[in-house]
């Protein structure tokens, strides 16, 4: 993954409806959200048709074991969060998603991040340690650009299933 | 009531429920023998017994759900209260072992001097059932009436600060995860 900064967008905003049918193509039966404004639209298209069904919870660790619960029932659930949502619930992600096995696909929203940088550019924290913090933890992920990127999401659906842990898609871009 | 008493009580009342053990109810609810299906621990997770809970429920609706927390693990995740009632599991049963400290760690107090209520805090969030019991006599007298009823319920058990709970190596959760995986016939 590069590092630039250029006067075009490096990300940008998928359309909130494509971002949605991409998940329901995916097979996600629940979406367990702690609101992300990076992915407005695509929460707004989530809650008016089902499914998947939109779970809205407190916190991101309430929604890593919300997670597990639903995938040990049978079901096929994943996360919708920010960037600093990640940072709030790593001691969970490590018991449940890591040490517990339980596939846990997360779409995290690169909250504060200026389009027209890369993310290792961005000035701001939550921004610039969100890859580092995955990598810490040898969580695969893959960067959500702009809707080329789309296929990607399946790759890491697959990737945390197959694996039985966390895998993320980054999206670097407010919906539209 | 001793935590033993409560824990006796439970497992006589149970009847098929899925169970989620944490910290101080996890060593004597296995050495129970009441972890051989239908289980699950929150280890290393200390806070999520509830949220590990309500996945159940919710993914289980025709199957009873008891969770076995503990003040101080409630306490880290306390706003699972809201999104419980919020989500209104019908099959949730959620005990709270409520000794005042921090037992594992080697019971320090909690952080509230025994000011809080969870009882007022579930009824606050929107349980539809919450209730305190102090004695064993009190719980197995409540406990059919409990089970009887729709939850999300929230039934607060005044229990005695252990001094000698048991350690035990524990079972890792991935195993855990599998198994009940299996006893649900989830491939």
């Amino acid at each position: 993954m590069s590092t630039s900064v250029s006067t075009e967008p490096v990300a940008t905003g998928i359309p909130g409806t494509e971002l949605a049918n991409a998940l329901r193509a995916l097979g996600v039966t629940h979406v367990i959200c702690v609101p992300d404004t990076m992915q407005k639209t695509a929460i707004d298209s989530l809650a008016a048709t089902a499914p998947p069904e939109l779970l809205y919870v407190c916190t991101e660790d309430e929604g890593i074991g919300i997670n597990a619960g639903l995938y040990i029932t049978g079901h096929q659930p994943m996360l919708l969060i920010q960037n600093n949502g990640l940072y709030a619930c790593i001691n969970t992600l490590k018991a449940i998603a890591l040490d517990a096995q339980v596939p846990t696909f997360m779409l995290i929203g690169q909250y504060g991040r200026d389009p027209l940088l890369t993310p290792d550019a961005s000035p701001r924290r939550a921004v610039n340690r969100l890859e580092p913090t995955l990598q810490a933890w040898n969580v695969p992920f893959e960067r959500i650009e702009g809707p080329a990127d789309l296929p990607k999401l399946r790759a890491m659906w697959d990737r945390s299933r197959s694996t039985k842990g966390p895998a993320a898609a980054i999206v670097g871009a407010a919906t539209i | 009531m001793l935590k033993q008493e409560a824990i006796d009580l439970l497992a006589k009342h149970r009847n098929g429920a899925i169970s989620v053990t944490t910290m101080q109810t996890a060593a004597p609810w296995h050495l129970g023998g009441h972890t051989n299906a239908f289980h699950l621990e929150a280890s290393a997770c200390m806070g999520s017994a509830s949220s590990l809970g309500l996945g159940l429920a919710l993914g289980t609706p025709d199957r009873k759900v008891v969770v076995l927390d503990g003040d101080g693990s409630l306490l880290m995740q306390l706003g699972s209260l809201v999104t419980i009632a919020g989500h209104a599991p019908r099959n949730l049963y959620h005990f709270v072992f409520a000794n005042g400290h921090y037992e594992s760690s080697g019971n320090q107090p909690l952080p509230g001097n025994g000011k809080s209520d969870f009882v007022a805090l579930a009824r606050a969030a929107g349980y539809a059932v919450a209730l305190r019991c102090s004695t064993a006599e009190q719980l197995d007298r409540a406990l059919p009436d409990v089970f009887a009823r729709e939850g999300p319920a929230l039934i607060e058990l005044v229990v005695e600060r252990d001094d000698a709970t048991p350690r035990w190596a524990g079972v890792p959760m991935a195993e855990m995860v599998r198994k009940l995986r299996a006893d649900l016939g989830v491939a």
